[in-house]
């Protein structure tokens, strides 16, 4: 049975400046034991996304990768990595933040069309 | 050297499209902190909406000792939360509603300067062939049969959501998550009873 962890619910003055993570260490990333924020967790959620976004649509454009099937790969991969990431190394409890469907829409919709737009660029740009 | 590198790529046009969504979007998010961010009625709507969202979240949290009769005034407690919520959502949806006009009318201004710029020409390769759907934005305005050719519509889209989205997160003018569900037109809460 997986461990869960319940949160603590911040209700003290927000960390948060401008929607900015401060002071934020990067090892509370790894730290299975850290408590969670829900704007906090949505924020690294959602900026891994971006990144994952930003590496693939690189990766897929300068191989090139070329089909349709290559875009359902990438929505898997993300969400499998993003899921893995909350669920396994984090050990979240994810009814504590909406359940998995907000957890793994966190930056959906931008990640999709970061992704499209690098990878479109760089087989535009690298190929032709 | 780089400039006949670019010159030379089929494509380069592509980059002048990011180039001025880019530059759009930092001038749109000038204008959206002029008009909104910056007012005391955004910074008070926003700060009700976090307080409100937090403790909805806290009142639902579930206490397996908790009285039967406790939880139905809860029950009430949390339901006159949710609509405090939601109406402060739609004040703010409302209030950006009022001062979006002037972004609009920038976004629109520039997309006829791209159309009129590269109307009829292909920007960019799509790696895919993509679902009629898309193909309606993706192939708008040229010719020929090859879908995997790439409007500037479709390349302007794909900048403008990815772009401004985070870009938006950067600087911290996201809407608060506790207004995601409501708006000007809410949606019944499927958890409800």
């Amino acid at each position: 049975m997986r461990e869960r962890k319940s949160v603590k619910f911040n209700l003290q003055k927000q960390e948060h400046q401008n929607g900015h993570l401060s002071p934020f260490k990067v090892a509370k990333l790894f730290d299975p034991d850290a408590t969670w924020d829900k704007d906090q967790l949505g924020d690294v959620l959602h900026w891994i996304r971006q990144s994952l976004a930003l590496v693939c649509g690189l990766l897929w454009g300068a191989i090139p990768l070329v089909g349709g099937i290559w875009f359902i790969l990438f929505l898997l991969l993300s969400s499998g990595i993003i899921y893995a990431y909350y669920a396994l190394v984090l050990k979240i409890d994810e009814e504590d933040f909406g359940g998995h469907g907000a957890l793994l829409q966190e930056g959906l919709f931008a990640s999709i069309s970061l992704f499209l737009l690098t990878w479109i660029l760089v087989y535009s740009l690298g190929h032709f | 050297m780089s400039s006949t590198l670019v010159s030379n790529m089929k494509y380069s046009d592509s980059l002048t499209v990011v180039g001025i969504s880019i530059c759009t979007a930092i001038v749109c998010e000038a204008i959206s902190w002029l008009l909104i961010y910056r007012t005391s009625s955004y910074k008070s709507l926003k700060s009700t909406i976090d307080k409100a969202s937090k403790k909805l979240e806290t009142m639902k949290t579930t206490d397996p000792n908790t009285a039967t009769t406790i939880k139905k005034s809860k029950t009430k407690k949390i339901d006159r939360v949710e609509s405090s919520l939601k109406e402060s959502s739609r004040d703010l949806s409302m209030f950006k509603f009022k001062s979006g006009g002037v972004v609009a009318l920038v976004l629109f201004m520039v997309f006829g300067l791209l159309n009129s710029l590269f109307e009829g020409k292909a920007v960019a390769k799509i790696p895919f062939v993509p679902i009629k759907l898309v193909q309606k934005m993706s192939h708008r305005g040229l010719s020929g049969d090859d879908m995997t050719d790439c409007s500037m519509a479709f390349l302007y889209f794909l900048c403008s959501i990815s772009i401004r989205t985070n870009l938006q997160k950067f600087l911290g003018f996201s809407p608060p998550r506790g207004a995601a569900g409501a708006g000007l037109f809410p949606m019944p809460d499927p958890k409800s009873n």
